[in-house]
């Protein structure tokens, strides 16, 4: 029951620390001119930390993320990824940060036209790394995820769940600083599901810093990281308390 | 399982899926026709320009005009006595390589598209003709040489061919003129169908582009592979259309080489031009890349 209640504008203040990931102070984003569907967000990501995303439907989880992973422009306020601030950041600039950074997406968002083997060997190609190391690359982290046998199918011709593989090992093939991801285990069964949260666990350890969107009450209680918690388009931390397997807001 | 692994690369946009490809073929074969054609005219008329500006400046010819009066035999001795002067005199002038009078056989054969066979020159009062030739880079001064020349032959005129022939450069010009804006006006159009195929794919495959984006890629990346296809297609397209301007341009030259008159004998296309026209291909496969990748890089800052 011990937790430490901490203002977002003390972590805010932190954004351009060296060990800062992601910074955001005071962000909103509206679509259009819509009303804001995520309002004055303050948040400090540092580098190695692990944290969940929670909220219910239409809270503004996959808008969150979009942010962290340069898809959207925050409306208003200052984000900072790996210390740049991304509203300065020209196009090639925010490319290279993009590198640095895996995503998991709901929808896995695999090229359908391609192989397995190429949807996983996309960040490497685009990087421009040489063909041979993106074969040893991709044909070992495939063989990792089961997925050997289907290394020459295409994306369209793979179940839900060898989907949800491909993606995320196209996320990690190219070892990120951070990698985000979007309900990971959605479609999986839960062996597989404790397989790949173990998997993120390894790239925590490793130093890479991990936000997973998630619905899964199972997730959160099996591993007691802090969570991110949208709610009335604001952001709540909590940090659990491992003791009683309760969790306080941070 | 590497065995397996080790296929062709394949282009992430699958560009070759487009129905624009068809499309663009087919506009970059009918532009180059069109600049082949256009291409060739113009080469040809600078051709006759060069061969006509050449006649000018190597020749001139004097005319040494009949006396017309009862006594026909001294009318004749007199002209040509007049011609001799003027022959001996202008060889020995200075810029001209050599002055020689037609005979009569070659001054019938001038005359014989007007008054046909047969017709004998000396019962004609028609003027005598002396060819002149003058040396390269000779500069000579044409009023004086025919003040100069009327002392020696009173009968003596000048005619450099200047004042006909510069009607007909000056027309000539003007078509070379007209062909060039037509060329232009095709490399345009083409350019401009290049840019609007180009804008429908990556409206039709923004989907992967924004994939690749999220994945790092720059806007230059998806720039080349669209350079690449749009290069290939622009090569075919440009294939196409020159196996179309060959015998275009052969039946053309050939309808040409029939009018009578010599005014377009010098028509035909040199080595070099033909080295022109065959490099088409190359040049619409460099022109729809160029315009393809700048069309890419333009359209994708409105993308993520």
């Amino acid at each position: 029951m011990l937790a430490k209640k901490s203002g977002g504008r003390i972590l805010a203040d932190n954004i351009s620390d060296v060990d800062t990931i992601i910074g955001m102070q005071n962000v909103g984003i509206r679509y259009g001119q819509g009303a804001e569907v995520l309002s004055d967000i303050n948040l400090t990501l540092r580098r190695g930390s692990f944290h969940f995303l929670t909220g219910k439907s239409g809270a503004g989880k996959t808008s969150l993320l979009s942010m962290m992973y340069l898809s959207q422009k925050a409306s208003r306020g200052i984000v900072k990824i790996f210390g740049r601030n991304i509203a300065f950041a020209d196009r090639d600039c925010l490319a290279l940060l993009r590198r640095r950074i895996g995503v998991v997406f709901q929808d896995f968002r695999l090229l359908d036209h391609m192989t397995a083997f190429d949807n996983v060997a996309l960040p490497l190609r685009v990087c421009g790394m040489e063909e041979r190391e993106v074969r040893k690359r991709v044909t070992e982290l495939l063989q990792w995820v089961e997925l050997s046998k289907k290394i020459n199918d295409r994306a369209s011709t793979l179940s839900g769940g060898e989907k949800q593989r491909v993606a995320i090992a196209r996320a990690v093939i190219n070892r990120p600083e951070i990698l985000l991801a979007d309900e990971p285990t959605g479609n999986v069964d839960s062996d597989i599901a404790n397989k790949l949260m173990k998997l993120f666990v390894e790239l925590n350890k490793l130093g890479t810093t991990v936000v997973i969107a998630t619905h899964s009450e199972r997730l959160i209680t099996d591993f007691p990281f802090p969570r991110l918690h949208l709610q009335n388009k604001g952001l709540k931390i909590y940090r659990p308390v491992v003791l009683d397997g309760t969790e306080r807001r941070l | 399982m590497t065995k397996n692994v080790v296929t062709a690369r394949k282009q992430e946009v699958p560009l070759q899926d487009d129905n624009s490809s068809v499309f663009l073929q087919i506009m970059v074969c009918i532009s180059v026709f069109l600049f082949g054609v256009t291409l060739a005219g113009v080469l040809s008329i600078n051709a006759m320009l060069n061969a006509w500006n050449e006649s000018i400046l190597g020749s001139l010819t004097v005319q040494i005009m009949p006396i017309v009066e009862d006594n026909k035999d001294a009318a004749q001795a007199e002209v040509l006595r007049q011609q001799s002067k003027a022959v001996e005199f202008l060889n020995q002038y200075e810029g001209v390589e050599k002055a020689e009078p037609l005979t009569d056989k070659q001054l019938n054969y001038l005359i014989q598209p007007w008054l046909g066979d047969g017709v004998d020159v000396s019962d004609l009062p028609v003027p005598r003709l002396i060819d002149v030739k003058i040396r390269k880079d000779a500069e000579i001064d044409f009023m004086q040489l025919a003040e100069k020349l009327a002392e020696v032959s009173p009968l003596a005129s000048i005619d450099d061919h200047k004042l006909w022939l510069d009607k007909l450069i000056n027309f000539a010009d003007s078509l070379r003129l007209l062909a060039l804006v037509v060329l232009l006006l095709v490399v345009v159009v083409t350019s401009g169908a290049i840019f609007y195929c180009t804008q429908t794919s990556l409206g039709l495959h923004r989907y992967v582009i924004e994939i690749l984006h999220l994945m790092g890629a720059k806007d230059t990346y998806v720039a080349q592979q669209y350079a690449h296809k749009t290069a290939f297609l622009g090569f075919v397209g440009g294939i196409y259309g020159l196996v179309l301007i060959i015998p275009t341009i052969y039946v053309v030259s050939g309808l040409a080489k029939q009018i009578e008159g010599g005014i377009v004998s010098e028509t035909s296309l040199s080595m070099l031009d033909w080295g022109i026209i065959f490099s088409l291909p190359f040049f619409s496969s460099l022109m729809a890349m160029i315009t393809a990748y700048y069309t890419v890089k333009h359209t994708l800052v409105k993308f993520m």
